[in-house]
Protein backbone atom coordinates (compact mmCIF):
# COMPACT_ATOMS: atom_id res chain seq x y z
CA UNK A 1 0.00 0.00 0.00
CA UNK A 2 2.91 2.33 0.93
CA UNK A 3 4.61 1.66 -2.41
CA UNK A 4 1.33 2.13 -4.29
CA UNK A 5 0.71 5.51 -2.63
CA UNK A 6 4.35 6.51 -3.25
CA UNK A 7 4.01 5.52 -6.90
CA UNK A 8 0.71 7.35 -7.34
CA UNK A 9 2.08 10.58 -5.84
CA UNK A 10 5.19 10.24 -7.98
CA UNK A 11 3.10 9.73 -11.10
CA UNK A 12 1.03 12.78 -10.22
CA UNK A 13 4.20 14.87 -9.74
CA UNK A 14 5.50 13.66 -13.10
CA UNK A 15 2.29 14.89 -14.71
CA UNK A 16 2.62 18.26 -12.99
CA UNK A 17 6.27 18.53 -14.09
CA UNK A 18 5.35 17.78 -17.69
CA UNK A 19 2.59 20.35 -17.52
CA UNK A 20 4.96 23.14 -16.56
CA UNK A 21 6.21 25.49 -19.23
CA UNK A 22 9.92 25.59 -20.06
CA UNK A 23 11.95 27.36 -17.40
CA UNK A 24 9.12 27.06 -14.92
CA UNK A 25 9.55 23.45 -13.93
CA UNK A 26 10.59 22.94 -10.35
CA UNK A 27 12.37 20.02 -8.79
CA UNK A 28 10.41 17.82 -6.44
CA UNK A 29 11.50 15.34 -3.84
CA UNK A 30 8.92 13.38 -1.87
CA UNK A 31 9.22 10.99 1.01
CA UNK A 32 7.28 7.73 1.16
CA UNK A 33 4.99 7.38 4.15
CA UNK A 34 6.70 5.65 7.06
CA UNK A 35 4.95 2.66 8.61
CA UNK A 36 4.98 1.67 12.25
CA UNK A 37 8.35 1.98 13.93
CA UNK A 38 8.55 0.02 17.14
CA UNK A 39 11.32 0.15 19.68
CA UNK A 40 11.77 -1.83 22.85
CA UNK A 41 13.40 -0.10 25.84
CA UNK A 42 17.12 -0.78 25.58
CA UNK A 43 16.79 -1.81 21.97
CA UNK A 44 17.30 -0.38 18.51
CA UNK A 45 15.43 -0.44 15.21
CA UNK A 46 16.54 0.05 11.63
CA UNK A 47 14.40 2.45 9.67
CA UNK A 48 14.70 2.96 5.94
CA UNK A 49 13.43 6.31 4.70
CA UNK A 50 12.50 6.20 1.03
CA UNK A 51 12.61 9.26 -1.22
CA UNK A 52 11.68 9.86 -4.84
CA UNK A 53 13.15 12.62 -6.98
CA UNK A 54 10.98 14.03 -9.74
CA UNK A 55 11.70 12.95 -13.31
CA UNK A 56 14.50 14.80 -15.13
CA UNK A 57 16.09 15.98 -11.88
CA UNK A 58 18.97 14.83 -9.73
CA UNK A 59 20.28 16.00 -6.38
CA UNK A 60 23.83 15.94 -5.02
CA UNK A 61 24.65 12.85 -3.00
CA UNK A 62 25.70 13.15 0.64
CA UNK A 63 29.29 13.24 -0.59
CA UNK A 64 29.47 15.48 -3.63
CA UNK A 65 32.86 15.67 -5.31
CA UNK A 66 33.47 19.36 -4.77
CA UNK A 67 33.40 21.61 -1.71
CA UNK A 68 31.22 24.18 -3.43
CA UNK A 69 28.36 21.70 -3.98
CA UNK A 70 25.61 21.33 -1.41
CA UNK A 71 25.28 17.77 -0.06
CA UNK A 72 22.01 16.02 0.65
CA UNK A 73 21.64 15.88 4.42
CA UNK A 74 19.00 14.29 6.63
CA UNK A 75 18.48 15.94 9.99
CA UNK A 76 16.30 14.19 12.55
CA UNK A 77 15.15 15.66 15.85
CA UNK A 78 13.83 12.80 17.96
CA UNK A 79 12.26 13.64 21.30
CA UNK A 80 13.76 12.09 24.41
CA UNK A 81 14.22 9.23 25.10
CA UNK A 82 14.54 8.26 21.41
CA UNK A 83 17.94 8.85 19.80
CA UNK A 84 19.37 8.49 16.32
CA UNK A 85 22.37 6.17 16.54
CA UNK A 86 23.30 6.15 12.87
CA UNK A 87 22.40 7.58 9.47
CA UNK A 88 23.70 5.81 6.37
CA UNK A 89 23.43 7.47 2.99
CA UNK A 90 23.58 5.56 -0.27
CA UNK A 91 26.57 6.06 -2.56
CA UNK A 92 25.94 8.53 -5.34
CA UNK A 93 25.94 7.67 -9.01
CA UNK A 94 28.35 9.36 -11.40
CA UNK A 95 26.96 11.98 -13.73
CA UNK A 96 28.45 14.53 -16.10
CA UNK A 97 27.00 17.63 -17.69
CA UNK A 98 27.07 18.20 -21.41
CA UNK A 99 30.03 20.43 -22.40
CA UNK A 100 32.05 19.16 -19.44
CA UNK A 101 32.36 15.38 -19.79
CA UNK A 102 35.48 15.18 -17.64
CA UNK A 103 33.92 16.66 -14.52
CA UNK A 104 32.05 13.94 -12.70
CA UNK A 105 29.34 14.67 -10.16
CA UNK A 106 28.04 12.31 -7.47
CA UNK A 107 24.24 12.43 -7.48
CA UNK A 108 21.02 10.69 -6.57
CA UNK A 109 18.21 10.38 -9.08
CA UNK A 110 14.93 8.47 -9.16
CA UNK A 111 14.41 6.60 -5.89
CA UNK A 112 16.90 6.45 -3.06
CA UNK A 113 16.83 5.38 0.58
CA UNK A 114 18.56 6.59 3.70
CA UNK A 115 19.02 4.02 6.46
CA UNK A 116 18.78 5.13 10.03
CA UNK A 117 19.17 3.37 13.35
CA UNK A 118 16.97 4.52 16.21
CA UNK A 119 17.55 3.65 19.84
CA UNK A 120 15.74 3.88 23.14
CA UNK A 121 17.41 3.46 26.56
CA UNK A 122 16.33 0.73 28.94
CA UNK A 123 14.64 3.36 31.07
CA UNK A 124 12.45 4.59 28.20
CA UNK A 125 8.79 4.83 29.07
CA UNK A 126 6.30 3.19 26.75
CA UNK A 127 4.54 5.61 24.45
CA UNK A 128 4.43 7.18 21.02
CA UNK A 129 7.14 9.70 20.16
CA UNK A 130 6.85 11.95 17.11
CA UNK A 131 10.14 12.42 15.24
CA UNK A 132 10.51 15.47 13.04
CA UNK A 133 13.31 16.56 10.78
CA UNK A 134 14.15 17.61 7.29
CA UNK A 135 15.93 16.50 4.16
CA UNK A 136 18.00 19.30 2.68
CA UNK A 137 19.04 19.00 -0.93
CA UNK A 138 19.98 20.98 -3.99
CA UNK A 139 18.60 19.82 -7.30
CA UNK A 140 19.61 20.23 -10.93
CA UNK A 141 18.43 18.93 -14.26
CA UNK A 142 20.57 18.33 -17.35
CA UNK A 143 21.23 22.02 -17.93
CA UNK A 144 20.24 24.10 -14.90
CA UNK A 145 20.31 24.07 -11.11
CA UNK A 146 17.78 25.22 -8.53
CA UNK A 147 18.21 26.82 -5.11
CA UNK A 148 18.71 24.49 -2.16
CA UNK A 149 15.59 23.59 -0.27
CA UNK A 150 14.30 21.27 2.44
CA UNK A 151 11.34 18.99 2.79
CA UNK A 152 9.90 17.96 6.15
CA UNK A 153 10.45 14.45 7.48
CA UNK A 154 7.96 13.14 10.00
CA UNK A 155 7.21 9.78 11.53
CA UNK A 156 6.28 8.24 14.84
CA UNK A 157 8.23 5.85 16.99
CA UNK A 158 6.38 3.60 19.39
CA UNK A 159 8.27 2.43 22.44
CA UNK A 160 6.67 -0.78 23.59
CA UNK A 161 7.28 -2.81 26.74
CA UNK A 162 8.98 -6.19 26.40
CA UNK B 1 -14.94 -0.71 -4.45
CA UNK B 2 -17.09 1.05 -7.11
CA UNK B 3 -16.23 4.41 -5.52
CA UNK B 4 -12.51 3.60 -5.68
CA UNK B 5 -12.81 2.82 -9.39
CA UNK B 6 -14.52 6.18 -10.05
CA UNK B 7 -11.81 8.03 -8.12
CA UNK B 8 -9.10 6.16 -10.01
CA UNK B 9 -10.67 6.98 -13.40
CA UNK B 10 -11.05 10.65 -12.45
CA UNK B 11 -7.44 10.75 -11.32
CA UNK B 12 -6.31 9.16 -14.58
CA UNK B 13 -8.30 11.73 -16.57
CA UNK B 14 -6.74 14.61 -14.61
CA UNK B 15 -3.24 13.21 -15.14
CA UNK B 16 -3.83 12.71 -18.86
CA UNK B 17 -5.16 16.27 -19.14
CA UNK B 18 -2.02 17.58 -17.41
CA UNK B 19 0.21 15.53 -19.70
CA UNK B 20 -1.60 16.89 -22.76
CA UNK B 21 -1.33 20.46 -21.47
CA UNK B 22 2.35 19.92 -20.72
CA UNK B 23 3.04 18.68 -24.24
CA UNK B 24 1.15 21.64 -25.69
CA UNK B 25 3.06 24.17 -23.58
CA UNK B 26 6.42 22.55 -24.02
CA UNK B 27 7.08 21.73 -27.63
CA UNK B 28 10.79 22.33 -27.29
CA UNK B 29 11.49 20.16 -24.26
CA UNK B 30 13.21 17.42 -26.26
CA UNK B 31 15.68 19.88 -27.75
CA UNK B 32 17.73 20.23 -24.56
CA UNK B 33 18.45 23.51 -22.81
CA UNK B 34 15.72 26.09 -22.79
CA UNK B 35 16.23 29.36 -24.57
CA UNK B 36 13.47 31.88 -24.37
CA UNK B 37 13.83 34.73 -26.79
CA UNK B 38 10.40 35.86 -27.83
CA UNK B 39 9.06 36.59 -24.37
CA UNK B 40 11.61 39.22 -23.47
CA UNK B 41 12.91 40.58 -26.78
CA UNK B 42 13.02 44.39 -26.87
CA UNK B 43 11.81 44.67 -23.31
CA UNK B 44 13.85 47.27 -21.36
CA UNK B 45 16.10 45.49 -18.90
CA UNK B 46 15.00 46.38 -15.36
CA UNK B 47 17.53 48.68 -13.81
CA UNK B 48 19.19 47.79 -10.54
CA UNK B 49 21.90 48.89 -8.20
CA UNK B 50 23.84 46.07 -6.61
CA UNK B 51 27.01 45.84 -4.53
CA UNK B 52 30.12 44.29 -6.01
CA UNK B 53 32.19 41.79 -4.08
CA UNK B 54 34.43 44.59 -2.86
CA UNK B 55 31.57 46.75 -1.68
CA UNK B 56 31.19 49.18 -4.59
CA UNK B 57 27.78 49.83 -6.12
CA UNK B 58 27.01 49.17 -9.75
CA UNK B 59 23.91 50.28 -11.64
CA UNK B 60 22.91 48.51 -14.82
CA UNK B 61 21.95 51.81 -16.43
CA UNK B 62 25.54 53.00 -16.01
CA UNK B 63 26.43 50.66 -18.87
CA UNK B 64 24.14 52.31 -21.42
CA UNK B 65 25.99 52.38 -24.72
CA UNK B 66 27.64 49.05 -24.03
CA UNK B 67 26.43 45.52 -24.65
CA UNK B 68 25.79 43.63 -21.41
CA UNK B 69 25.83 39.92 -20.75
CA UNK B 70 23.98 39.63 -17.45
CA UNK B 71 24.55 36.20 -15.94
CA UNK B 72 22.68 34.95 -12.87
CA UNK B 73 24.70 32.19 -11.21
CA UNK B 74 25.61 30.59 -7.87
CA UNK B 75 28.63 28.79 -6.47
CA UNK B 76 26.59 25.60 -5.98
CA UNK B 77 25.58 25.55 -9.65
CA UNK B 78 27.75 23.15 -11.67
CA UNK B 79 26.57 24.27 -15.13
CA UNK B 80 27.30 27.88 -14.12
CA UNK B 81 30.87 26.84 -13.39
CA UNK B 82 31.18 25.38 -16.88
CA UNK B 83 30.15 28.69 -18.46
CA UNK B 84 32.39 30.96 -16.40
CA UNK B 85 35.66 30.35 -18.29
CA UNK B 86 33.76 31.09 -21.51
CA UNK B 87 32.57 34.41 -20.10
CA UNK B 88 36.15 35.20 -19.06
CA UNK B 89 37.31 34.57 -22.64
CA UNK B 90 34.43 36.54 -24.14
CA UNK B 91 35.14 39.49 -21.86
CA UNK B 92 38.79 39.42 -22.95
CA UNK B 93 37.92 39.04 -26.62
CA UNK B 94 35.05 41.52 -26.90
CA UNK B 95 35.68 43.94 -24.03
CA UNK B 96 37.37 46.36 -26.44
CA UNK B 97 34.22 46.26 -28.60
CA UNK B 98 32.01 47.29 -25.71
CA UNK B 99 31.02 44.00 -24.08
CA UNK B 100 30.47 44.04 -20.34
CA UNK B 101 29.91 40.74 -18.58
CA UNK B 102 28.15 41.10 -15.24
CA UNK B 103 27.78 38.13 -12.93
CA UNK B 104 24.97 38.24 -10.39
CA UNK B 105 25.66 35.75 -7.61
CA UNK B 106 22.46 34.34 -6.14
CA UNK B 107 24.18 32.54 -3.28
CA UNK B 108 22.79 32.79 0.20
CA UNK B 109 26.27 32.95 1.65
CA UNK B 110 28.88 35.52 2.62
CA UNK B 111 30.59 37.59 -0.04
CA UNK B 112 34.05 36.29 0.92
CA UNK B 113 33.16 32.75 -0.15
CA UNK B 114 31.75 33.98 -3.45
CA UNK B 115 34.89 36.07 -3.97
CA UNK B 116 37.11 33.08 -3.28
CA UNK B 117 35.19 30.99 -5.80
CA UNK B 118 35.28 33.74 -8.43
CA UNK B 119 39.02 34.16 -7.86
CA UNK B 120 39.59 30.42 -8.31
CA UNK B 121 37.63 30.57 -11.56
CA UNK B 122 39.77 33.46 -12.80
CA UNK B 123 36.77 35.74 -13.20
CA UNK B 124 37.79 39.02 -14.85
CA UNK B 125 34.40 40.73 -14.77
CA UNK B 126 32.37 42.34 -11.96
CA UNK B 127 30.48 39.95 -9.72
CA UNK B 128 27.47 41.51 -8.04
CA UNK B 129 25.62 40.23 -5.01
CA UNK B 130 22.10 39.38 -6.14
CA UNK B 131 18.92 40.02 -4.21
CA UNK B 132 15.41 38.60 -4.29
CA UNK B 133 14.22 41.93 -5.67
CA UNK B 134 16.48 41.70 -8.71
CA UNK B 135 15.48 38.07 -9.21
CA UNK B 136 11.81 39.11 -9.13
CA UNK B 137 12.43 42.01 -11.50
CA UNK B 138 13.93 39.61 -14.02
CA UNK B 139 10.98 37.23 -13.88
CA UNK B 140 11.73 35.26 -10.71
CA UNK B 141 15.05 33.74 -11.67
CA UNK B 142 14.98 30.27 -10.16
CA UNK B 143 16.88 28.23 -12.72
CA UNK B 144 20.61 28.87 -12.84
CA UNK B 145 22.38 29.77 -14.97
CA UNK B 146 20.03 32.33 -16.52
CA UNK B 147 21.60 34.85 -18.85
CA UNK B 148 20.18 38.01 -20.37
CA UNK B 149 21.76 39.65 -23.39
CA UNK B 150 21.16 43.39 -23.19
CA UNK B 151 21.82 45.67 -26.15
CA UNK B 152 23.56 49.04 -26.09
CA UNK B 153 20.21 50.79 -25.51
CA UNK B 154 19.37 48.77 -22.42
CA UNK B 155 16.88 46.43 -24.08
CA UNK B 156 16.91 42.67 -23.62
CA UNK B 157 17.67 40.93 -26.91
CA UNK B 158 17.72 37.37 -25.64
CA UNK B 159 17.34 35.25 -22.54
CA UNK B 160 18.92 31.84 -22.03
CA UNK B 161 17.88 29.50 -19.24
CA UNK B 162 20.27 26.66 -18.50
CA UNK B 163 23.62 25.72 -19.92
CA UNK B 164 24.06 26.38 -23.61
CA UNK B 165 27.04 25.76 -25.85
CA UNK B 166 29.81 28.31 -26.05
CA UNK B 167 29.09 29.04 -29.69
CA UNK B 168 25.44 29.89 -28.94
CA UNK B 169 26.57 32.26 -26.20
CA UNK B 170 29.08 33.91 -28.50
CA UNK B 171 26.44 34.28 -31.21
CA UNK B 172 24.20 36.17 -28.79
CA UNK B 173 27.14 38.31 -27.67
CA UNK B 174 27.79 39.27 -31.29
CA UNK B 175 24.12 40.17 -31.72
CA UNK B 176 24.09 42.58 -28.80
CA UNK B 177 27.42 44.05 -29.85
CA UNK B 178 26.06 44.74 -33.33
CA UNK B 179 23.40 47.11 -31.99
CA UNK B 180 23.80 50.86 -32.29
CA UNK B 181 23.55 53.15 -29.34
CA UNK B 182 20.70 55.55 -30.03
CA UNK B 183 21.17 58.48 -27.77
CA UNK B 184 21.49 62.21 -27.98
CA UNK B 185 24.71 61.61 -26.11
CA UNK B 186 27.25 60.66 -28.73
CA UNK B 187 29.92 59.98 -26.13
CA UNK B 188 29.61 57.54 -23.25
CA UNK B 189 28.34 59.26 -20.13
CA UNK B 190 30.46 60.27 -17.18
CA UNK B 191 28.71 57.51 -15.25
CA UNK B 192 29.84 54.97 -17.84
CA UNK B 193 33.38 56.18 -17.49
CA UNK B 194 33.05 55.75 -13.75
CA UNK B 195 31.76 52.22 -14.29
CA UNK B 196 34.66 51.34 -16.53
CA UNK B 197 36.88 52.07 -13.58
CA UNK B 198 35.13 49.21 -11.77
CA UNK B 199 36.08 46.76 -14.49
CA UNK B 200 39.46 45.08 -14.23
CA UNK B 201 41.89 46.48 -16.80
CA UNK B 202 42.29 43.23 -18.70
CA UNK B 203 38.51 43.06 -19.18
CA UNK B 204 38.43 46.15 -21.38
CA UNK B 205 41.62 45.58 -23.34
Amino acid sequence: MKRLLFGLIGFLLAGVALGQAPGEKLPSVIMAPVGNVELRPGGSANLELDFRIGPEFHINSNKPRADYLIPTVLKLNPPEPVTVADVKYPAGEDMTFAFSPNEKLSVYSGDFSINTVLKAPASAAAGTYPVTGELRFQACDRSACYPPRSIPVQFQVKVVKK
Amino acid sequence: MKRNAVVFVMLAVVILAMLAAGKYLDRTRSHGPIKLVGDVRNVPAPDFELPTLDGRKVKLSDFRGQAVLLNFWATWCSPCKIEMPWFVDLQKQYGKDGLVVLGVAMDDTEAAKIAEFAHEMGVNYPVLLGTDQVSDDYGDVRSLPTTFYIDRNGNIMAKAVGLLGRQEIEDDVKKVLSTTYKSYLAQPSRAAAKVRSVLPKEATQ
